[in-house]
């Protein structure tokens, strides 16, 4: 991908996101001006990166949003819901187009038109809210374009005469232009080949004492042999206020002469003096006629020496790098290409740029402390902290065999000691690393506000969402893995725990409900709450639901606690919704948040109060990376059990077992704990457990935590922990179940790493 | 240092911006305008050519800026290029 676009396109991202996040909190304090501000800059920022693209759609879409926000800024123009989910569906457009530039490097083929459709949509808003005088301009002058060209000057029609396929521009630019920094006669400055230039008053003018300077009052009508993309691309922030005719005339000026005059008309305006912001509009305003010109002359090597130099360019704010580009460009036809250039106005070409770089440099590098790092490459980073771990954890079985097989106890113990140096390090470093990848979760956080709103509002409920904690951390695949569980657990919370407006009326709670999304971090795990204040699970329907969809029969049902009948939602193929709406309800969503918790070696759990509301608490570990596992041996084999199901070890005689109809148990601490050998579970051969352990009269009991329930798990021994990199399971092995995956120890040794949830 | 007074005669030189225009405006509405000088003039904002135009003002010297004598000046009722 184009370097240029690979920036823009996270970038655009972030702003979109930015801007609708901007756009929800607006909705709900609408006089926040700061907000408007923050808003409108994002939206503008797209706006004028795009233009660097062939993204014309893209650029009219922001634009049409930016307008509006503009007159919101202003005051012009009240901002309502619609006008909300208006501009909110256009940011969704720009950034599916973000999208598919990404992909294709190019805007789909209806672009164009959706994107006159929504700037019309947008433009109406405006125009409906405020008397909008800049629409009557363009429509009553529709350019009469052939009665202007009567009005023009001698030198004018001569051009106008003299062949060469000619366009004429008329701009009536926007009362409020000025306040967007615009300059229109500026513009005209800058269009190459102007051959007319005429400039009237709108409006009749008023006494001068009842003028106010800063509404644009006057209408421009040019003429000039320039191309119609540098036309339209110059243009192209103001393209609702301006028409482009191309007038008929005979085709004649040759290639090689256009793109001298092109090269000349960018040289002329990048060489003219300028403040840093609008340097770097040239800039990008050069980059894109560039852009074109290359492209249609098929200058060898040119996209990527503009790339380079719009690159510099921008980054220094100095138009100089294009410049140099520019001398490149028109070497061969040095004649009649420089010296038009060298008598441009103001054209102290060396000069001028050497100020604005000197600005520039000062204010950008301070800022230049983010590093953006492709994912993959934190991946590789990762792997390798991995292998070194597996690998240091080779010494001390070497320390071992310098001891035991070469007698060497002084070796042994040096290795021991530089074990522990590297071992200090590889931690430290595995820290860094995974500190790397934590990213806050209120990376998944931010959608929801959008989502919420445009959920209840669908729903005819009224729902204020409270996010709390959005700082918690955590890595980065446990995030992105969260998105699907939230949102289940979020619709479904809006869909059957809130209530509509009315019932919660009766129910004497305020009108609008409330949803907080939480996230805390909780030892090694980050937790995250989602609790609405609806009213809540009836168990009662949950169990009768339950027998009807024949997850449990009767009997059953009647057993479950209250607690046990709200967990059924968890359960596959559960659904409460007396009929499917288009959110949730389809049976699926709880059972796919348990799942995916399951799967992140996560939990997930519900509590539930009628008429209070509902809470779901998902824990889920903060890092993948390492898993620390306590080592076992069953039947001579190793196994390793992941540490945060452990909860304790202990050695149970023999005579303290009860066996209670087939299952064996203990009594751990008053609680009766029920025991699970291991080897059953696994099929192994156990041998009879009294010569396994050599006549021991002890058991090696490893009590274990699963799905809420304590269990002791039998063992032959209990060997070390260890930290290890868990692969999982792939190939033909992939759907085993019981084991969570597979690590290489220090030894060279493979450890299968047991899930115990899907063991018992 | 866009807009300069010297006795009746107004100089306006090098880049004049936007922000000039409340200023020329001032000028330009009072009593007696003075005589417009553009001479040294580079560049001209459009709300600045907005208040000239409003204000009816033919400036006594034309911009030595090609581009503003040759398509502003018409504008302000004089011929392009000259006096």
């Amino acid at each position: 991908m184009n370097p240029l676009l690979a920036t823009f396109v996270p970038e655009a991202r972030d702003l979109l996101q930015a801007a609708a996040s901007g756009l929800l909190r607006l909705e709900r304090s609408t006089g926040d001006r700061a907000l408007v501000n923050e808003v409108f800059r994002a939206v503008h920022t797209i706006k004028g990166s795009s233009g660097l693209f062939d993204a014309a759609a893209l650029t009219r879409v922001v634009h049409a949003g930016e307008d509006l926000l503009d007159g919101v800024r202003a005051g012009r123009v009240g901002l309502t819901p619609e006008m909300v989910d208006l501009l909110l569906d256009s940011l969704d457009q720009a950034g599916r187009w973000i999208d598919s530039l990404e992909r294709e490097g190019r805007l789909p083929g209806d672009a164009d038109s959706v994107a006159r459709r929504i700037a019309a949509g947008l433009r109406a808003r405006m125009s409906a809210d405020a008397a909008a005088p800049a629409a009557d301009g363009t429509a009553e002058g529709a350019g009469d374009v052939a009665a202007w060209l009567h009005t023009l000057d001698a030198s004018g029609r001569d051009a106008a005469a003299g062949g060469g396929a000619l366009l004429s521009v008329r701009y009536a630019p926007d009362v409020g232009c000025f306040y967007r920094g615009e300059d229109p006669l500026n513009l005209f400055r800058q269009v190459p080949d102007l051959l007319a230039l005429h400039v009237t008053s709108a409006t009749a003018w008023p006494a001068a004492d009842e003028l106010d300077p800063y509404r644009c009052n006057l209408v421009f009508q040019a003429l000039t042999a320039a191309p119609l993309a540098d036309v339209e691309h110059m243009f192209r922030f103001v393209a609702d206020q301006v028409e482009i005719t191309a007038l008929p005339a005979a085709p004649e000026t040759g290639g090689g002469q256009m793109l001298q005059r092109i090269i000349a008309g960018q040289r002329r305006i990048l060489g003219m003096p300028a403040g840093v912001e609008e340097t770097r509009q040239r800039i990008a305003a050069a980059a894109g006629a560039l852009g074109n010109l290359i492209h249609a002359a098929g200058l060898p090597g040119g996209a990527s020496a503009l790339a380079t130099a719009v690159a510099e360019a921008s980054r220094d704010a100095s138009p100089a790098p294009l410049l140099a580009l520019l001398d490149r460009f028109s070497q061969p036809a040095q004649a009649d290409g420089l010296p038009e250039a060298r008598q441009a106005p103001g054209g102290d070409v060396p000069a001028a740029p050497a100020r604005p770089s000197g600005d520039a440099a000062g204010e950008a590098r301070p800022a230049a402390r983010v590093l953006k790092v492709d994912q993959s490459r934190i991946d590789q980073l990762m792997n390798l902290i991995g292998e070194l771990v597996v690998s240091k954890n080779a010494l001390p079985f070497l320390a071992r065999r310098a001891e035991e097989v070469h007698g060497c106890r002084e070796m042994a113990r040096e290795i021991k000691e530089q074990y522990a140096v590297i071992n200090r390090l590889a931690q430290e470093m595995q820290g860094a690393i995974m500190q790397v990848s934590m990213i806050p979760v209120s990376e998944v956080f931010d959608r929801f506000p959008r989502l919420v709103r445009d959920i209840a509002r669908k729903l005819d409920k009224q729902v204020e969402l409270v996010i709390d904690g959005g700082d918690a951390a955590a890595d980065k695949a446990i995030i992105e893995a969260l998105g699907d569980p939230l949102l289940h657990i979020v619709r479904n919370a809006l869909d059957h725990g809130v209530e509509s407006p009315s019932q919660r009326k009766q129910a004497g709670k305020p009108p609008h409900g409330t949803l907080r999304l939480a996230a805390h971090q909780d030892g090694d795990q980050v937790v995250i709450e989602v609790s609405d204040d609806g009213h809540g699970i009836d168990p009662a329907r949950i169990r009768q639901s339950a027998i009807d969809k024949g997850v449990v029969d009767a009997s059953q049902a009647a057993r479950l606690s209250d607690q046990e009948a709200v967990n059924l939602i968890f359960h596959a193929g559960f659904s409460t919704a007396s009929e499917i709406s288009d959110l949730s309800g389809r049976g699926v969503g709880m059972d796919v948040v348990r799942t995916t918790a399951d799967r992140l070696g996560g939990s997930v759990g519900v509590t539930s109060r009628p008429g209070e509301g509902t809470c779901v608490r998902l824990s889920l570990p903060l890092s993948m990376a390492v898993t620390h596992v306590m080592m076992v041996e069953v039947c001579g084999t190793l196994f390793g059990i992941p540490m945060d199901a452990v909860a304790e070890t202990v050695r149970v005689p023999r005579d303290r077992i009860r066996k209670i109809r087939q299952a064996e148990a203990f009594v751990l601490r008053d609680a009766v704990v029920p025991l699970v050998r291991l080897a059953d579970l696994l099929g192994m051969d156990a041998a009879s457990p009294m010569d396994a352990s050599g006549g021991n009269a002890a058991e090696a009991v490893l009590v274990v935590r699963v799905a809420g329930a304590t269990a002791g798990l039998v063992v032959d021994r209990f060997r070390e922990g260890n930290d290890v990199i868990l692969k999982p399971l792939d190939g033909i092995l992939a759907g085993l179940p019981g084991y969570a995956g597979t690590a290489l120890l220090g030894d060279g040794r493979v450890l299968p790493v047991l899930n115990l949830k899907e063991l018992m | 240092m866009a807009l300069r007074m010297d006795g009746d005669r107004l100089h306006m030189e090098g880049e004049c911006g936007v922000e000039e225009a409340l200023d020329l405006l001032g000028h330009m509405a009072g009593l007696t305008p003075p005589e417009v000088d553009l001479r040294r003039c580079t560049h001209m904002h459009t709300a600045l050519v907005q208040v000239l135009a409003a204000c009816g003002t033919v400036p006594c010297v034309p911009p030595e800026d090609a581009f503003l004598a040759r398509w502003l000046m018409p504008m302000f009722g004089a011929r392009p290029g000259g006096p």
